[in-house]
């Protein structure tokens, strides 16, 4: 791509290393800032450069937040005896997004993986236990994807927890709502007949 | 309940760069001289069964040359129901995989579907060479038999290679703490145990048929033998792993495991690989693998598609008589068999009387 700008050329080539942004996509970007008035563009610059730096984990959970302690953790309307462990802040969200649960998250940062070079001291482990043997932690719910080092990271936490005498659960695997049973996979199909539900549980719900 | 494979066509598929075929009858024979694709062809056939090539484990390798991707589509039919089996590699290098118009999200469970057998010539090698070939013999039966065979045998491989990979960071790192060894080595004994289960059995089963096949084609009273050779014969999974953990650490890879088991193979009470002439390799080989078919044809209810690259190289007259007549006439499933002289394949298979077609390319 040729540019007439330098300025432009730097700035295209910061935005196209934001994630899923081309060299073609940023110069439609570019150009579009370059119409709007400076003073917009100047808020847009200040906006995200204050986020950037502005922005905190919160000590407790990981999560983000503007605090030292996000909004969820100082939420005394929270159940805190209750911790749902997930690997990023996108889970949170995701969780936060079905309204059905109340208690609090703990951000993992990733899951055990040594061939992407992630054992666990690379990932908020160590975070979580203090929390256990501080907190009056009851329940650890694992909200993680159903693979492999998904299952590893839990198990090595779980097995890192056993002294304490705490529930450790894992979200239900299984059939997808709206989902056709016969375009289920024989894995799921098998996994939700094992782990099949009472009627009236499924009723009350 | 007969599997057939009606037509296929090709785009940029090895050397064809679009070519149809159809196949009318159950025993086909295709001649042509050397480079013309009779391979490629009985490979083309092997893909629409197993998402794969038999023979390179790079799908971008199988596009022709100076092109990057390519086509197969194939009308089979089996109990009545036609199905239409396509795989593209797009120029991406993106494989795609349908039936009937739905994509497979997932490769594996298409395989085991349409079940097949191929005997190349090289094949030999899981003979002579090491033991790597013959688990994947072993491997490529069970994945077809069994889908939870080949779910675990994948989620196995995963793991080793993440243990393998936490074993170096260990040393490298200096840790102190590892834990996480424990919890790899019982996710790995879980599948690992059902693995191990399934070989044993399998080879149970397998032993009787091969030594049976090896009787019939070489039709001399030699003494064959098989053993399923693993270290889990006497420990279970999770002590092995333990009895080990100090050598993994210090080698830094998994040392021990079913991704070390072996089939040892012996004639006359002797390694059959040391002693063995060309040609009773070649009748052992033969006898594996129309054990595979064998067994495949049992458990499915069905003869498998049997694909013969090049047999009448290497095998005298009257064995090739015995093998051909055995496959082309005891059993009901469908057969390509490929040769370099048009005549010879033409007389041997007048000679059986059966009803046959001949592609010549």
């Amino acid at each position: 791509m040729q540019f007439s700008s330098s300025l432009l050329e730097d700035a295209v080539n910061e935005f196209a290393r934001l994630p899923g942004i081309g060299k073609k996509t940023a110069l439609r970007l570019v150009l579009h800032l370059v119409k709007q008035d400076a003073a917009l563009v100047q808020s847009f610059g200040e906006t995200v450069l204050k986020m950037r730096q502005e922005i905190k984990f919160c000590q407790r959970c990981c999560n983000i937040s503007d605090a030292d302690v996000c909004s969820i953790c100082s939420n005394s309307m929270r159940r805190h005896e209750m911790v749902c462990v997930v690997e990023n802040i996108r889970d949170v969200i995701a969780i936060e997004s079905t309204q059905q649960y109340n208690g609090t998250y703990h951000v993992l940062g990733g899951i055990i993986s040594p061939l992407d070079g992630v054992g666990p001291d690379q990932l908020n482990i160590e975070l979580l236990i203090n929390r256990v043997q501080k907190e009056n932690v009851q329940e650890l719910i694992f909200a993680l994807n159903p693979t492999i080092q998904g299952d590893t990271t839990i198990y090595y936490i779980q097995k890192k927890l056993q002294p304490h005498s705490i529930n450790i659960t894992t979200i239900a695997r299984g059939i997808a709502f709206g989902g056709e049973l016969e375009y289920a996979d024989e894995m799921t199909l098998a996994r939700s007949l094992q782990n099949r539900v009472p009627v009236e549980r499924f009723v009350n719900y | 309940m007969l599997l057939l494979i009606n037509s296929i066509s090709l785009v940029q598929f090895k050397n064809y760069p679009q070519r149809n075929f159809s196949f009318s009858s159950r025993i086909v024979g295709i001649s042509g001289p050397n480079g013309t694709g009779k391979t490629n062809l009985l490979d083309a056939i092997y893909y629409l069964c197993f998402t794969k090539s038999y023979f390179t484990r790079s799908d971008s390798f199988n596009a022709l040359t100076g092109t990057n991707g390519f086509r197969i589509e194939g009308q089979l039919e089996h109990n009545g129901e036609n199905y239409k089996a396509v795989c593209i590699l797009r120029e991406t290098g993106k494989k795609e995989f349908m039936l009937n118009g739905n994509a497979y999200e997932r490769f594996s469970h298409h395989i085991g579907r349409f079940p097949c057998v191929f005997i190349a010539p090289d094949d030999v090698r899981m003979i002579t060479e090491g033991s790597e070939e013959r688990r994947r013999f072993i491997d490529a039966i069970l994945s077809q038999l069994d889908p939870e065979y080949l779910q675990r045998l994948m989620n196995y491989n995963k793991l080793l290679l993440q243990r393998n990979s936490y074993l170096k960071s260990v040393s490298e790192n200096r840790l102190k703490d590892t834990s996480l060894l424990e919890v790899y080595d019982e996710q790995l004994s879980n599948d690992g145990s059902y693995i191990f289960e399934k070989r044993k059995s399998f080879m149970d089963e397998c032993l009787g048929l091969v030594t049976g096949f090896y009787g019939k084609i070489s039709g001399a009273a030699e003494n064959i033998e098989l053993k399923y050779e693993s270290q889990l014969h006497k420990l279970d999974f999770a002590e092995l792993l333990k009895s080990t953990r100090d050598r993994d650490l210090y080698l830094q890879r998994t040392t021990a495991g079913i991704h070390k088991d072996d089939i040892q193979i012996l004639l006359n009470n002797q390694p059959f690989r040391n002693i063995a002439s060309q040609g009773q390799r070649k009748s052992l080989l033969f006898a594996l693998k129309l054990s595979e078919f064998e067994m495949l044809r049992s458990h499915k209810g069905f003869a498998p598609i049997l694909l013969l690259d090049d047999v009448f190289e290497k095998l005298d007259e009257s064995r090739m008589h015995n093998l051909l007549s055995w496959v082309c006439l005891d059993n009901d499933g469908q057969i390509f068999i490929t040769d370099t002289h048009q005549q010879r394949i033409k007389e041997h298979l007048e000679t059986l009387g059966a009803l046959y077609q001949l592609i010549e390319l």
